[in-house]
Order: C-alpha cells, then structure tokens, then sequence
C-alpha cells in the first residue's frame, strides 16, 4: 500500500468517525430537516471516495506487480525532514507561549530561535546578526502593527506586556 | 541571548507596576461579536474616536470578533481581564441566546456601562407582494396562515420582532433563516422572502419602489418616515428596537467604570457621532450605569418570556 | 453619462482626493503583498484612518486599497509561491514555476498587467451595464444558489492534477471541515467533542493561511541542506523585462483575456461568492479551452493572464454589486460597504442619480487607481524582489510571524492561531500526500454557503425536485455533471496520449 492507499484510510477513518458522532443531534420545529443532514451526505461522499481511492491504489499495485517488478522507484532525493519537524516544534512553543509572555516576548524568542536552528551560527558575529534581526522584527512589526496600525497583537498573561 | 530575555523580562515588570498608575494608559480593546461592516460595526466604529476623545486620547480599538451568532466574541469579553482595557459592545442578542442555549453567557457576567443608541425596527415588505399596508398583509396572513415568509436569524432580534407580531395580530409566519440585514435584503429584494425584520437604513430602497416599509415599532410615527403608520395605531400593540450598548467584564473596578461611564456620557453627545447615527436612521439613546442596568433587566425577562412562547426556551 | 464620469475624473485629480487614493493603492498594495495579511484585513487596517476624511476622500482611499490588493497578492504568488491574499491561489500555479524557470520579472509583469487590464475593461463594462447585471442577480433564490455552488465545486474535477477521485476527495475534506461547530441555523453544535474550542468551528482564514502557507514553507524546508552554505546570498533574478513583449503576450490572447475578464465580472457580480471562486473558476476555463492544458502548472503565461486579469476583474463586480444592492460578496466587499454606510451612503439603486458626485467620483477613482498601481509597481519592484532574494532561514520566520498577526488580528482571539498551527499540520499532511490543495479551498469556501442555501431552500417550499425544474437551478446543475463528465473525458484522454507519464508534483 502506497501513500495514497495509506491518505484513503485515514480519510475513511475520519469520515466513519463523524458519522457516527452527528448521530442524535436535536431537530428543531423551525427546519424540516435536521442539523445532521448535510454533514450526512458530505460525510457519506467523503467516505465513498476514500473507498475509491484505497481500491485504484490496491488495484495500480496489482498491475505495476505483475507488469515490472523491476522498476525500482528511482532513490528519493534527501530531504531535511529534520528540520521541518524542528521548525514545527518551535511554532508550536510560539503558539504555546503567545498567550503567556506576549507577542513581544515570543516573538523575539520565536524569530532567534528559528533562525539558530535554520542556520547554526557559527562565530559571535553571526549571533550578533541573528539576535539583531529577531530584535529588530519583533520592534517593528510591533510598533506598525500595535503602535502605528492600531492592530492589537496579544499581551502576555504572565507579564501583562 | 539570555541577557536579552531577561532584559526583556525586566522591562516586563516594570509594565505590570504600572498598569495601576492611570486609567487608561494603554488602547482600550471594544469587542464587536459581528463581522465587521455589520450594523453594531457601524455604530461602534464612529462611537470609538467620539469615547476616545472623552477619555482624554487614550486609543479606542474596534476589534472584530465574529462567529456563531455573536457567541465567540461574548465568551472572548466574557474571559477577558476585567481591568477595563476589554469593552464588549453588545445588544438584545444576549438575553436571547442565552435563553435559547446557543450560549453560556448572560448579562449578569458583566458590569453594565452605558447604552447608546437604539434602532427601531420596521416592519418591511418585499416589492414582489401584493400587499401595501399592514392591515393587508395580516388579512392576507390570516387566510393562508404559514403561507407568508419571514426571513430571520432565528432565535435573535429579527425573529423577535415578527415573532410579537405573530402574537399580537394573532397571525403566523412562515421563518427561513438568512443571517444579517445584508442577506436578508438580497433576499427581499429579489422576492425570495416577503417580509423581514427592516430599519431606517433601507429608506433609499423604499422610495425607490423596490421595498415596502408596512409599519414601524415605535410609540410616535418617525419624522423621516410620516406616511409609515406604528403598529400600535393600527391596534397591534408591539414597540420593539435593537438597542447597543457597552458593556465591562465582571469585577471591573469601580472607579474605572466610573470614568467610562461619564467618557460615555460624553461621547454620546458628540456632534460626528450624533451625525453618523442620524445618516444611519438609528437614535442615540444614553442612558447611564444604573438605568441601564434596569433596562438590561427587563430587556431579559421580556426575551425569557418570548423563548418560551416561540417554544425554544432551553433553560 | 460620459461627461459624469468625466467630471469625476477631473474631481479624482484633485490632489485632495489624488493623494488618498495614491495611499490606499500602495498600502494595498504592501497588504496583498505580505502572505498572512489579507486584503481584509488590510480594509479594516485602513478603515479608520478614513473616518476624518470627507466621503469620497475615504472611499477613494478604500477603493485604492482593494484594488492595490488585489494586484499585490499577484506579487508574492509569483514571487514565493505563496499567495498574499486567497485571490492569488492560482497565481501562484504557473507564475512560482517561472519564477523559478529564471523568469521573475516575467511572471510578475504579466500579473501586473493583466490585472491592471483586467481591471480598466471590467470598470468600463460595469459603469454601463450595472442595471441589466443587478437584475439577473436579483432572481438567484437559495436554489439557483446551492446549484451555483455545486456548480463551482464540480469545478475541482478541472483542477485536479493526476487523480480525479484525489481531488474530489480533497473538496469533500474541505466541506467536511465547514461541518464542524455550530450548524447554520439553530446553532447546534455539531462534532466539537465537548470542547468549547471547537464551538465556532474552524474559522475560514486560518485554516487557509495555515494550509498553504505551511505547505509551501515546510516544503522549501525540506529543501534546506545541513551541508549547504544556506545564507549564500540567492542570485538576485533581474526583474527587467521587455513590457513590450508582455503586453504582447496579453494582448496576442484577447479571448483568453476577455473571457477571464467576464468570468472575474460576472463571479464579482453574484453576491455571496468573492474573489477567490473567481480566480479559481478563471483559471479553470482557460485551462480547459487551452490546446494545451498540460502545460498549466508548469509557468504557463496563460495561467496567470486568466488568473489575474479574473482577480481585478472581479473587484469591478463586486464593487458594482456593493454600490447598486448593498449586498456584500464576502469578507472583503463587507468592509467596503461598512465604510459606505459609515460615510452616510444609502447604498441602493437611487444611489448613483442622488449622490452622482460621489458615485462617478468612486468609479474615476476606481478606474484611476490601475494605472497608479502599475505606476507604484514600476518604482517600487526591485523593493518587491527583495523578499526572494533574502535567506530562507531569514524569511521563514518572517513569514509565520506575519502569519500569526493575520491569523490573531482578524477576529483577536488565540484561538485562531491555534487552528493556524493545527492546519499547517495538515496541509503538509495532505502536501506530502499529494492532494490537490486548491479543491479544499473551494470546500471550505462554498461549504457553509452550500448547506445555508440548501437548507433554505427547504424551509421555502420541501419540494426537493424544484432544484432541478426551477431553469436556472436545473441547468447549472446539469452543468455541473458535464463538467465532471468532461474532465473524466480530458482525463481520459490525457493519460491515452501520454501512457503513464502521470508526472507527480514535486513534493
């Protein structure tokens, strides 16, 4: 089973998952059909075409069988998944300390954080780029956006800043 | 870096000792639960520079908070710090929504500040009827009962209204939901509805032919509209207008609301804003802390005893 | 009506109301650009430095600033790969891979001027044929509705790369994800497991940040070598280009053109669908009357005319739309009309004979602000070109701090960037899948506005055949199957002629 066999049984999954939890949900007198209709029928098509795509895999991988066993997928060029696991971290502690420290704090910590990993600084010299850049992003966006702009970024429950 | 942090943190500090010095130090946040360009949005975002100016320049933020009928940004104001840097601007959807179960949030979660305007409703008819007068269209009701469509947000004001007209004229309607004026007056216009919940801001489409206003819920007759007759004149006893005003988390303290309150006073008297409300076809209506505390009051068993009578109550 | 529309002019170029206008284009301009900051969110930025002006001061202002949007989404798309505002999702399909190809000035000139003639020939179609248009939108009751969304939603089977029943899937995700929180009319709360988060449901613009931005950077990410010196300066791609050859390339297509104009116009006029079907459905007609659709995706100039000159032309629409009926297409043309109703306008079809200053005043500033916006572009491109030629592991971050300010300052709540993390998760998911992304987007776009009509649509009368005996209802629903016919029948045809070359995106 390949990628898309693997994507139509999650899908599946979900599809059967939120039929069975819209089941029961109140009527009202005011609409003659219920709030689970439409879910019902998205859901039921959702399903439908998970079907169909867990079978064209199944199917393609028959003939690909007995057509050329040979045919070795040609060697994935490597890919920095580390990093993109790295990077998804970081966002997620952005996302976690927003609410906490504020946007400026977090930002700050955010945008030197990111950039270290992406890069490794190697000397002081590129710390001092790294920390200046972090620094100098949270000021502005802060200043355009809360200052000048009147758009309000969040304030941090901890520091109230 | 770490000296940074805890620069930062240093700084951090001295911010959270200040924030007792003076009110307001710092923008002043206005929940509006409704998408922008709404009819709140409308009468908030002009109200914002007048309050600004009141308390003295300290920045008034409009901040959108739309979603589920208005009960995203009431849980938001509802949890927010009640320091007064959170305002929630709201109006007679509350009471409803609440009694109906669509939300947790009443009014008693907060500290009533001022009301400012109110905007009564008409009741406005769609140019493809047959009707032109009111005593037509209940007539017409009355022979074909459920026959004639409303289109509302059901369980808000716009289903209100109809709703106590059903009662008094001892008539019924037939309901399609269509949320917000915008959508209802798409709807109206092209025949898809026949009657709808309609305000002064459709007058341009009035004269035009392309709307029928057939009466309005005030006690007097409007000076902009004198060939409109009041519902109570023609024997169907109901008054009904959306009335906005601001409201503070509870547990805000006491000198703060003090101060918004007399801003608020102030503001409503504003000349851009008077101007702006009148343009809308809404009044400004102030009323201070404690009377609007007691409009808010009988505004929640009056929507109480509706809930029931539309069947939806839920609590 | 000519001499009206003169007069406005003449009044636009005062420098009272030249200098507004000016303003709003650039910042619109710098709005649509920035990926994360939409061109709503760029209306409401500017909303209330309009509120001192005189009426046709602010519109003037606004007008600039929807259009400069409009444009400016082009300038990311081409340049990045990712789209400043949702218009530009299918500028960034062909205008990303030439700007990779070694083409940048290239793929965003043809986006500038497209747009700008895109535009200038929707505003003059519209100050003419305002009232015949309104009228047919008039009669669309929530049947014709429904079966204009599904109309549009059959169009995935256009837009589908490789798979078909992949991007039907990837539209079905996409309604799946407008089922969760309250329904529509009584506000049931539907698959939120109890919590209170999930009660509003997932709100439209994080979601779509969150997937296409996240797509797009984790997959430059992924691209990102440990070995590689990373912050070598990349190779500043010259940005000159013949204009000439340019608007040759536009000009040498005038069916393609004009008919992406009137796709973007006659979408723009509908309310209640906005900017993005319109680029979406452009893009997909001229895909399939092209000779050569396989060539989309790939840095097909003809995929940026159609996507651009539909995306501007679309804000000629809706602008119509707004000032004729009052009724708002979307998120967007809502703030325009608030601003309207704050600056005293009674929208509504006396508006234009009461108020003829201010109504020709908007469309001369309409029309006036192309130019300036080209003009703004021909100075300011090399400042736009910037943001390529700075380091990834600068701009990364960069990016999804903007994101998260979209994200937060669009409705002020944490929640939101939340849900921005949770999809860009999941569109890097669906990335590395290889789903389609733009059919999901047309799900979450239409889903709400599907279920809406069909639920009104039942509450009006429970005859479930008028859907297909009502004509206009019926027709774009027999529509609808053939167009899923058809591209069963491309496809078909496709894969014949070229025997399991199925190219797989590079992900």
């Amino acid at each position: 089973m390949t990628r898309d066999g693997i994507a139509g049984l999650i899908c599946l999954a979900l599809s059967i998952a939120m039929l069975v939890l819209i089941r029961g949900l109140p009527q009202s007198s005011f609409v003659p059909i219920g709030p689970d209709f439409y879910p019902r029928i998205v859901l039921i098509i959702m399903a439908v075409l998970s079907v169909m795509l867990i079978a064209s895999d199944l199917w393609r991988q028959r003939k690909h069988a007995t057509a050329a066993a040979a045919g070795a997928e040609p060697a994935p060029e490597k890919r920095n998944y580390r990093l993109v696991g790295i990077t998804f971290v970081v966002f997620a502690g952005y996302v976690a300390l927003l609410p906490l420290v504020g946007y400026r704090v977090a930002t700050f910590l955010f945008m030197a954080a990111l950039q270290a990993m992406m890069e490794p600084p190697r000397n002081a010299r590129r710390w001092a780029v790294v920390l200046i850049s972090a620094l100098a992003t949270t000021a502005i966006s802060y200043v355009v956006f809360d200052n000048l702009l009147s758009v309000l970024l969040p304030r941090g429950s901890w520091t109230g800043w | 870096m770490r000296i940074f942090t805890a620069a930062l943190a240093g700084i951090a500090l001295c911010a959270v000792a200040n924030v007792q010095a003076a009110y307001p130090d710092r923008p002043i946040k206005v929940i509006v639960p409704w998408s922008a360009g709404g009819d709140t949005d409308n009468i908030f975002r002009p109200f914002g520079p007048a309050l600004q100016k009141a308390l003295g320049g300290a920045t008034v933020v409009i901040a959108n908070i739309g979603g589920a009928s208005g009960t995203v940004g009431a849980r938001e104001a509802k949890s927010s710090p009640p320091d007064g840097y959170t305002l929630f601007a709201v109006h007679d959807y509350i009471h409803s929504t609440y009694y109906i179960g669509i939300s947790d949030v009443n009014y008693t979660d907060f500290e009533p500040v001022c009301l400012i305007a109110s905007t009564p409703s008409i009741m406005t008819a769609s140019p493809k009827t047959k009707w032109n007068t009111m005593q037509e269209m209940v007539a017409d009701a009355k022979a074909h009962p459920g026959t004639i469509s409303v289109g509302a947000t059901l369980g808000s004001t716009s289903h209100f209204f109809p709703a106590l007209v059903e009662k008094a004229a001892g008539i019924k309607f037939k309901y399609i939901s269509y949320d917000g004026l915008a959508q209802r007056m798409n709807a109206i216009l092209g025949g898809h509805i026949d009657l709808t919940d309609g305000n002064l801001t459709q007058k341009g489409k009035v004269d035009a032919g392309q709307l029928k206003f057939l009466a309005i819920a005030t006690e007097k007759r409007s000076p902009e509209l004198p060939n409109v007759p009041t519902l109570k004149e023609l024997g169907i006893d109901v008054l009904y207008s959306v009335s906005r005003g601001l409201l503070a988390p509870k547990g805000t303290p006491e000198p703060i609301l003090a101060k918004l309150e007399s801003a608020c006073g102030q503001a409503a008297k504003d000349a851009t804003f008077a101007d702006s409300m009148r343009k809308q076809g809404t009044d400004v209506r102030y009323l201070d802390r404690k009377a609007y505390a007691e409009f808010l009051k009988q505004n929640d068993t009056l929507n109480k005893d509706l809930s029931r009578e539309l069947g939806l109550l839920k609590r | 009506m000519f001499d009206l529309l003169l007069a406005g002019v003449e009044n636009i170029l005062h420098l009272k109301y030249l200098v507004p206008l000016f303003l709003g284009t650039f910042v619109g301009l710098i709005g649509g650009a920035l990926p994360g900051v939409t061109i709503t969110m760029t209306i409401i930025i500017v909303l209330p430095f309009t509120f001192g002006m005189d009426p046709l001061q602010g519109l003037a202002t606004m007008t600039g600033v929807y259009v400069g949007g409009s444009a400016g989404g082009a300038i990311t798309a081409a340049l990045i790969g990712i789209p400043g505002s949702p218009s530009a999702i299918t500028t960034t399909f062909d205008g990303f891979p030439m700007t990779q190809k070694g083409q940048p000035g290239r793929a965003i000139w043809l986006g500038i001027w497209s747009s700008c003639f895109g535009g200038l020939l929707a505003g003059v179609f519209l100050i003419g044929a305002t009232g015949p248009l309104a009228a047919i939108a008039l009669e669309f009751g929530p049947w014709e509705y429904f079966a204009l969304f599904v109309f549009a939603l059959s169009m995935v089977a256009g837009l589908t790369e490789g798979s078909l029943v992949k991007g039907l899937l990837s539209g079905a995700i996409g309604l799946a994800i407008t089922i969760v929180g309250f329904d529509p009319i009584m506000s049931v709360p539907r698959l939120t497991l109890g919590t209170e988060f999930l009660r509003g449901g997932f709100p439209f613009l994080p979601v779509l940040i969150g997937i296409f931005a996240f797509a797009q950077l984790m997959t430059d990410i992924e691209k990102m070598n440990e070995s590689e010196q990373l912050s070598a300066p990349i190779k500043a791609p010259p940005l000159v280009v013949s204009h000439l050859k340019v608007l040759w390339e536009i000009i040498s297509r005038p069916f393609l053109f004009v008919w992406s104009t009137l796709v973007g116009i006659l979408i723009g006029v509908l309310p209640a669908i906005g900017g993005s079907a319109a680029t979406v459905m452009a893009y997909d007609q001229a895909k399939k009357f092209s000779k050569h659709p396989e060539r989309f995706g790939k840095g097909n100039p003809e995929g940026i005319i159609a996507s651009e000159a539909s995306c501007n032309a679309n804000v000629g629409g809706s602008l119509v739309t707004i000032m004729a009926f009052g009724i708002p297409g979307d998120a967007v043309t809502a703030v325009m009309l608030g601003a309207m109703t704050i600056h005293g306008i009674q929208s509504g079809p006396l508006f234009v004979s009461q108020h003829p200053t201010i109504a020709y005043g908007i469309y001369a500033a309409y029309l006036l602000a192309h130019p300036l916006m080209v003009l703004i572009c021909a100075f300011g491109a090399r400042l736009f070109l910037r943001v390529v030629t700075v380091p990834k592991s600068m701009l990364i971050p960069n990016v999804l701090v903007l994101c998260v300010i979209g994200a937060f300052a669009l409705n002020n709540i944490m929640e939101d960037v939340v849900v921005l993390l949770l999809f860009g998760l999941v569109g890097y998911a669906l990335v590395k899948a290889r789903f389609p992304l733009a059919p999901l987007i047309l799900g979450l776009i239409l889903g709400d506005q599907i279920e809406v009509n069909l639920l009104r649509a039942i509450m009006s009368d429970p005859n479930p055949w008028l859907f297909f005996t009502r004509p206009i209802s019926g027709s774009l629903l027999a529509l609808s199957v053939a167009s899923v016919i058809f591209a069963l029948w491309q496809h078909h045809r496709h894969k014949g002629r070229a025997e399991n070359v199925e190219q797989e995106p590079d992900f």
